[in-house]
């Protein structure tokens, strides 16, 4: 625990005096106190560059003997020197430990993670069990670094997009600002424009067409404003569509990320993680659909066979020119004198009994023709 | 079939009704009958026909929803299986047609034929088969509910890449390899052929045009496969040919599928052919032996030769499919029957293993209002273009403009 120092947190700025060399900020207005993680003693800047600067060295202050290194020390940012400590265990044990929501299987399982993860960050902080604590998460830390490193960037990843985001809202909001004024600029313009359009045609024209060239004024402004209404809206109909197309890639993006994270299923640690089924890889494509092709098991086939049957095709060429092909003819007697090597329907039928599922009719018709036999004889 | 190495698709669980027709021969050669009573359905006279009782316990399974299409040829309805209201199949029911007065039109019995023998997840599937009152025959299809191929090229608000051609272009090929793998020729291969599953699996349907091949003394029509995807050795009357004619049908959805408008559309078979000769070169003997003896051939103006297209040529007009794509595009358009790859070859093409990788059947782009879709492709008969919503496209392709 690190020493308490109420005592000096009640005195004012101008009494602030550096416990290792007692200098105080009224003799040095630009003293700046740094903290080590380490052990949280404060000193001031021109301490820490004066005895770290040669290497690692004991901390000054006395009775603590933890070995400081002069580029951990940093500015506090909270007053209480505990919550600072609090909140660096907190944030260590965060990156460690940053599983995501989607990656368990329940709600319960990620409400179970949550109080695991606060219990870590109590022991840490109130040195209950520490030395067991660090070694679990250290182990922790080792089995899964993959899936951590994946989740920070994750996290990385979303911090960057919201931050997109927000900018382009704000610059969307910009343009529609913009907009707006233009177009209120714009009708304004041309209402006047018309005006002078209409009093100029007045002034030209007859006293009888008053009426008739005032009314086709209004109605030229009416149709100007409504053209006008119809463009704008289409424009922002497509600027509505690409916001989303926008967000639909950023999320899709996120899923895909998620996908790759973990590696190792269940760990000692945590438990309740989803089983990650790893994607088999894609087969490479068979054109044949599994089969194989010229697959003879009781003969080879030869391109040429002696036969004075055969002899007058050889010869037809109008046959030959029609694409008849005698190795086909070939192909198929010897395919034909050889059906049925090796088929045994016998242990076939036995088989598709035992497995008694598929039943075709044609079967039926079979067991039906067999049984007859016997039925007629007796 | 011998290489059929999948195990059938039937969705069909219920075991009790397929197995009732057995248990009731085997019930009634025991002593006694009337203990039967693990078939409920069965209350018929002892006397009927063992093929009728397997034909009553098959059409018991089903039970047909609502009608989803109607054509001249068949009417297709939406059906479930009876043990299961989630499990859906289309039932497409081929009229008594006044043209076949002795009995079931051909679509109908090649349909059946093929379609019972092949098993293949690019090949629709065919669960089972049934006869239901005035002895109208009954297919139990599988129920592929995102529509066709041709509905996605038409729809000008479906955006597809290089990488949802490839798959779809695989799956095709696949089917098509394993047909001919099975000496079957589909013969109707085009984009309202190639229905799509829920899955996104492209899956060829309407075997009615189809048949085996490779018999050397026996003729076959050339009077198949739609027009505009009909090969050149079929519009000049070769009687005997092989699975090369699948691979132009191929080779021209796949140019359809890269242009989303048919390559090459002739109004009739001769304006056809010389829509064929324009776009991919004049045949000669030169480029493709014995031609001239076919036997509706048309020796062309020798004023007007085009020579045969190059890589270049199909780079040019296709600049999606990449390079290496133009390449199997090529491969598979080659006037020359026995120059055009094989199914095997096609997909042992460096195509498939290139840049962009195909995408998978999940994400491939599709539309849901296909159930009725299916019902029209189901029930129009083989070699049929049902519409004509593509002439105007058509005339756009100007082949002349590449000079």
């Amino acid at each position: 625990m690190p020493p308490s120092r109420e005592s000096m947190q009640n005195r004012g700025d101008e009494d602030e005096v550096c416990p290792v060399c007692k200098s105080s900020r009224y003799l040095n207005p630009d003293m700046q106190f740094l903290i080590n993680p380490e052990c949280y003693h404060k000193m001031c800047e021109s301490c820490v560059d004066r005895i770290f600067s040669s290497g690692p060295a004991n901390c000054p202050v006395a009775g603590c003997h933890k070995t400081l290194r002069k580029n951990r020390f940093r500015k506090q940012t909270f007053e209480d020197i505990n919550v600072e400590r609090e909140v660096d265990i907190r944030r260590r044990v965060m990156q460690i430990l940053n599983r995501r929501e989607e990656e368990f299987d329940s709600k319960r399982a990620w409400d179970d993670f949550l109080e695991q993860r606060e219990e870590i960050i109590a022991n840490l902080v109130h040195g209950t069990d520490v030395a067991k604590t660090e070694a679990d998460l250290q182990k922790y830390a080792q089995e899964n670094m993959r899936s951590i490193r994946a989740n920070q960037a994750l996290e990385a990843q979303e911090a960057s997009s919201f931050q997109a985001r927000q900018t382009e809202e704000q610059e969307l909001a910009r343009l529609r600002r913009e907009a707006v004024r233009q177009e209120y600029e714009n009708e304004r313009r041309e209402l006047l424009a018309g005006r002078e359009d209409v009093l100029s045609r007045l002034a030209a024209g007859r006293p009888g067409d008053a009426a008739t060239i005032a009314r086709e004024g209004q109605k030229v402004l009416l149709k100007k404003s409504s053209a006008r209404r119809s463009e704008e809206d289409r424009i922002r109909q497509k600027q509505a569509a690409l916001r989303n197309s926008d967000a639909r890639k950023a999320g899709q993006a996120g899923i895909t990320a998620a996908d790759k994270a973990g590696d190792a299923g269940d760990t000692g640690l945590i438990k309740g993680l989803k089983r990650i089924k790893t994607p088999e890889p894609e087969k490479p494509y068979d054109p044949f659909g599994g089969m194989v092709p010229d697959k003879r098991d009781y003969y080879t086939l030869r391109d040429f066979y002696p036969s004075s049957y055969l002899d007058p095709i050889r010869q037809d060429t109008r046959m030959q020119a029609g694409g008849y092909d005698l190795r086909e003819y070939y192909s198929r007697t010897l395919l034909e004198a050889f059906a049925g090597l090796g088929c045994f329907i016998d242990e076939e039928v036995s088989e598709r009994e035992a497995a008694n599922t598929n039943t075709v009719a044609t079967e039926g018709a079979a067991i039906a023709a067999a049984s007859t036999g016997p039925a007629g004889s007796a | 079939m011998a290489i059929s190495p999948l195990p059938p698709q039937s969705p069909s669980t219920a075991t009790a009704a397929s197995d009732s027709a057995v248990k009731f021969r085997a019930a009634q050669s025991s002593a006694n009958p009337q203990g039967n009573t693990s078939s409920p359905l069965i209350t018929h006279s002892t006397d009927r026909e063992l093929t009728e009782q397997l034909n009553d316990d098959v059409r018991h399974k089903y039970i047909k929803d609502k009608k989803l299409g109607e054509g001249t040829y068949a009417v297709v309805y939406l059906g479930h299986l009876r043990a299961d209201a989630s499990s859906f199949v289309a039932i497409k029911k081929i009229k008594v047609n006044a043209e076949y007065k002795d009995g079931l039109s051909m679509d109908a019995i090649r349909e059946v034929k093929y379609l019972q023998e092949l098993s293949h997840p690019n090949i629709i599937a065919l669960h089972d088969v049934f006869s239901s009152k005035d002895q109208n025959l009954n297919l139990v299809l599988e129920y592929l509910p995102r529509g066709d191929l041709e509905m996605l090229i038409k729809d000008g608000n479906i955006h597809y890449g290089a990488a949802d051609v490839k798959a779809w272009m695989g799956m095709l090929a696949r089917g098509v390899w394993f047909c001919h793998e099975n000496f079957i020729l589909h013969r109707d291969i085009k984009p309202n052929n190639l229905l799509i599953a829920t899955d996104g699996e492209v899956k060829l349907a309407d075997f009615g045009l189809a048949r085996s091949f490779a018999d050397p003394y026996l003729n076959m029509t050339h009077q198949v496969i739609t027009r505009w995807y009909r090969p050149p050795e079929l519009l000049y009357g070769a009687r005997q040919y092989s699975g090369a004619v699948d691979i132009w049908s191929m080779g021209m959805v796949f140019a359809e599928l890269l242009l989303r408008v048919p390559f090459v559309a002739g109004n009739s078979d001769l304006d056809q052919i010389s829509k064929v000769c324009e776009a991919f070169g004049t045949p000669t003997e030169d480029n493709w032996p014995g031609v001239t003896r076919l036997p509706n051939y048309i020796p062309a103006d020798k004023n007007h030769i085009v020579p045969i297209q190059g890589r270049d040529f199909f780079f040019r007009q296709f600049p999606t499919a990449g390079p290496v794509g133009a390449d199997l595009l090529m491969s598979m358009c080659t006037l020359d029957p026995r120059k055009r790859s094989t199914a095997r070859q096609v997909l042992q093409h460096t195509w498939w293993f290139t840049e962009p990788r195909p995408t998978n059947k999940e994400d491939l782009p599709k539309k849901s209002d296909g159930i009725q879709k299916m019902g029209n492709d189901l029930t129009r008969r083989g070699g049929d273009i049902d519409d004509n919503t593509f002439k105007n496209a058509a005339r756009q392709l100007d082949f002349n403009a590449k000079h």
